[in-house]
């Protein structure tokens, strides 16, 4: 069905990778949002002690 | 701060106009694309799927500098320069295969079919795969900087061959295939002026998004370290 409709509407493979992309760059953001949430930790758990 | 505004601008641009630009047969406006046999609406997919493998070679080849840079100054954020850059290649280089993987779906029938193309961004994934599994196995910073900068330089040499040589000597699915009638070479690929510019503006404005990705996964890098060596 999704692939029928997909291989006649080829816009949307179009915005299906775009999504991907983005998909990407968030996954990104995220290990980056990580890390600097590590060094707040750090920075914080320094001023406790 | 401009840069960023420009950067805005120009994904806004190319998002807008590579999805929504119509593809005809005999192009007569600026805003239209000409259609190219085999690939039809399929086609719009050159500017955003060829931009991440583009990424990929700029990224790496960043990583290669800083780690030849790495070995001439033994300066330790070289190393973490180059380790950013080869992460961000990592990341398009993955981008660039499902990408690729979901448009062949349609195009071709089947995700995966071991194209020239598939077969070398998946020895690329392996390559540079080992260059992170090589980095989590040494625990002393400057043996683990100049193991992964010879590494690096070594990996970066088969990059031009695997991207640029290999998938287009060889016959294959893949647009810009040495047997390939409809679409010709990747950068003609019977697009018109218009469409190429908007390609280009395309590999432009992700250029300048890696280029900040990088930049903000470097100092993150760069000041986990200084912690690291401050309390421990």
């Amino acid at each position: 069905m999704l692939e029928e409709f997909l291989s006649k509407n080829a816009i949307y493979i179009v915005m299906i990778i775009v999504l991907i992309v983005w998909a990407g760059v968030f996954g990104f953001l995220f290990a980056l949002n990580n890390r600097i949430k590590h060094i707040e930790k750090e920075i914080e758990g320094d001023k406790g002690k | 701060m401009i840069w960023k505004i420009v950067l805005f601008l120009l994904i806004a641009f190319v998002s807008i106009a590579g999805i929504t630009f119509p593809i005809v047969a005999k192009p007569e406006h600026w805003y239209e694309f000409p259609l190219i046999m085999g690939l039809g609406e399929n086609a719009k997919i050159i500017f955003f799927h060829v931009p991440t493998a583009w990424l990929t070679v700029i990224a790496f080849l960043m990583s290669t500098v800083y780690s030849i840079k790495y070995l001439r100054n033994k300066d330790l954020v070289d190393d973490i320069k180059a380790h950013s850059a080869a992460q961000l290649g990592m990341v398009f280089c993955i981008l660039a295969t499902i990408t690729g993987a979901v448009w062949a779906k349609f195009a071709w029938g089947s995700y995966w079919s071991w194209d020239p193309r598939q077969t070398s961004i998946f020895a690329l994934l392996l390559i540079y795969g080992a260059l992170f599994a090589l980095r989590s196995a040494v625990e002393v910073e400057e043996k683990r900087a100049a193991l992964s900068a010879v590494y690096s330089i070594i990996a970066f040499v088969t990059v031009p061959f695997f991207i640029f040589i290999m998938p287009r000597i060889m016959r294959g699915l893949h647009p810009g295939s040495a047997d390939d009638t409809n679409a010709g070479t990747v950068v003609n690929f019977k697009m018109n002026g218009n469409m190429q510019l908007i390609f280009f503006l395309s590999l432009i404005g992700f250029t300048i998004l890696y280029y900040w990705m990088w930049y903000v996964g470097y100092k993150s890098m760069l000041y986990k370290e200084k912690l690291n060596k401050q309390y421990h």
